[in-house]
């Protein structure tokens, strides 16, 4: 296939993915081809809002004693919520803690990625493994149970948002924003057996290089990865290949440094 | 301004009066979307409770742009997870949810009414029309789309890349001011 046909390949995934009919697994990788690409996002903008108005042809009337009762039962649990000032429910149906956002990704994603996220600072090869086995086995539970929607709907909603912001990397993007950070690769070489790639972060004003996530990408050398940190701290983001486990300072040249300004 | 917007701002500081404003003006396309979707009454109706309760337990989640607009993918992707609790037939694949937050087109969508909405689509051919109508309220895959249709795998994708298309296109004409 060439890349002409392959590229047109990918904008037909990018219409299934705006209608809402891709596999869970593909999402992923069609969310990585848009975020690189800037008339695949054009275009998904456009057919996005063509799908979300096929919603309005089911605006039908409701059965009148059906809607009446539906009514009275939600304003009677709204008006004792409202009385009694707390919530009928929990808050944030995405309630996920920050680190596991690239989770829901994987467990979508498991087959052609591999997202890696892990808690809070992590500094020590042990550390990291235990943080990714972990990530894994969240992963897992997450695909199982089948409630990382949330999540996961929030990882892509990021990658694929206008207001965020774009930094063009030698493998593909990385994307800012608000507080949160991804990788967005489409063009990561292959790695020899025991290596990974591993994620560096520095603060604004810094230049000492902080560890980050390991990751590998899958077999078309594409990989999404949500970086654990808070981005507005953030002041440049590097990767470089590292053994397996990762290191405590870079042991190779940089694939990319770049600063988020 | 979508009006939803306006009502919302009041939801968030827990105006009951205005959320019954909201459901007044948005139940029945909540409860038509989870009826075309879950094919059930009854569980159209829990699925427009459970929806509306989100609206005034997390106003929070509505984070700008159209709330008609919103409003529509939290209920579309409300009712895939129904149908994904209730599979039993492992070989029917659920699609994936749309993405939660507004695109650039969000606007458009607050222009439009149902009957221009169908309108548009009856523009379509019926191949690509019965395709993309299937593929967002069936809660199925474009595999499985090409499965049921006895359709090329390739000739569903293209015919949904056309068909939603020349519907934004259509849609862009009457949605002009």
């Amino acid at each position: 296939m060439t890349d002409e046909s392959m590229r047109e390949a990918m904008l037909e995934s990018v219409a299934l993915y705006a209608l809402g009919v891709l596999p869970r697994e593909e999402t992923a990788l069609v969310a990585a081809f848009i975020a690189n690409d800037d008339e695949a996002r054009r275009e998904y903008d456009e057919l996005r809002a063509a799908a979300t108005a096929l919603a309005h042809t089911a605006d039908e009337p409701v059965d009148s004693a059906r809607s009446a009762r539906l009514k009275e039962r939600l304003m009677a649990r709204v008006r004792a919520d409202a009385a009694s000032g707390r919530m009928t429910a929990a808050r944030g149906s995405a309630a996920y803690p920050a680190w596991m956002w690239g989770t829901g990704l994987a467990a979508a994603a498991a087959v052609v990625f591999s997202v890696v996220t892990v808690a809070q600072d992590v500094n020590t090869r042990g550390e990291l493994a235990a943080a990714q086995r972990r990530a894994a086995t969240l992963a897992v539970e997450l695909a199982e149970s089948q409630r990382s929607g949330a999540a996961e709907n929030r990882t892509l909603t990021d990658l694929l948002a206008p207001d965020a912001r774009r930094y063009a990397v030698a493998p593909g993007t990385v994307i800012v924003r608000r507080d949160r950070v991804y990788f967005a690769f489409s063009k990561l070489g292959a790695l020899p057996k025991g290596r990974v790639y591993q994620a560096w972060t520095a603060p604004r004003g810094s230049t000492t290089m902080a560890p980050s996530v390991t990751f590998t990408p899958n077999s078309d050398g594409v990989a999404i990865v949500a970086l654990p940190v808070d981005a507005t701290r953030v002041g440049t983001v590097a990767v470089s290949v590292e053994p397996e486990g990762g290191s405590k300072a870079p042991t190779t040249t940089p694939t990319f440094v770049r600063p988020l300004s | 301004m979508d009006p939803g917007v306006r009502l919302m701002e009041r939801v968030q500081a827990r105006d009951v009066a205005a959320f019954e404003s909201l459901y007044d003006s948005y139940h029945r396309l909540v409860f038509g979307i989870g009826l075309r979707i879950l094919g059930d009454p009854t569980m159209a109706e829990d699925l427009t409770q459970t929806v509306f309760l989100k609206v005034w337990t997390a106003p929070e989640a509505f984070r700008g742009g159209s709330f008609v607009a919103w409003v529509s993918r939290v209920a579309r992707n409300r009712a895939l997870d129904v149908l994904r609790a209730r599979s039993v037939r492992p070989e029917i694949e659920i699609p994936a949810d749309l993405p939660l937050e507004g695109s650039l087109d969000d606007d458009v969508l607050t222009r439009l009414d149902a009957q221009r909405v169908r309108d548009a689509l009856a523009q379509l051919p019926p191949e690509q029309r019965g395709l993309i109508e299937m593929g967002f309220f069936g809660g199925v895959t474009h595999q499985e789309l090409a499965r049921r249709t006895d359709t090329p795998l390739g000739t569903v994708k293209t015919r949904i890349r056309s068909g939603l298309r020349r519907l934004r296109q259509a849609l862009g004409e009457h949605a002009a001011p």
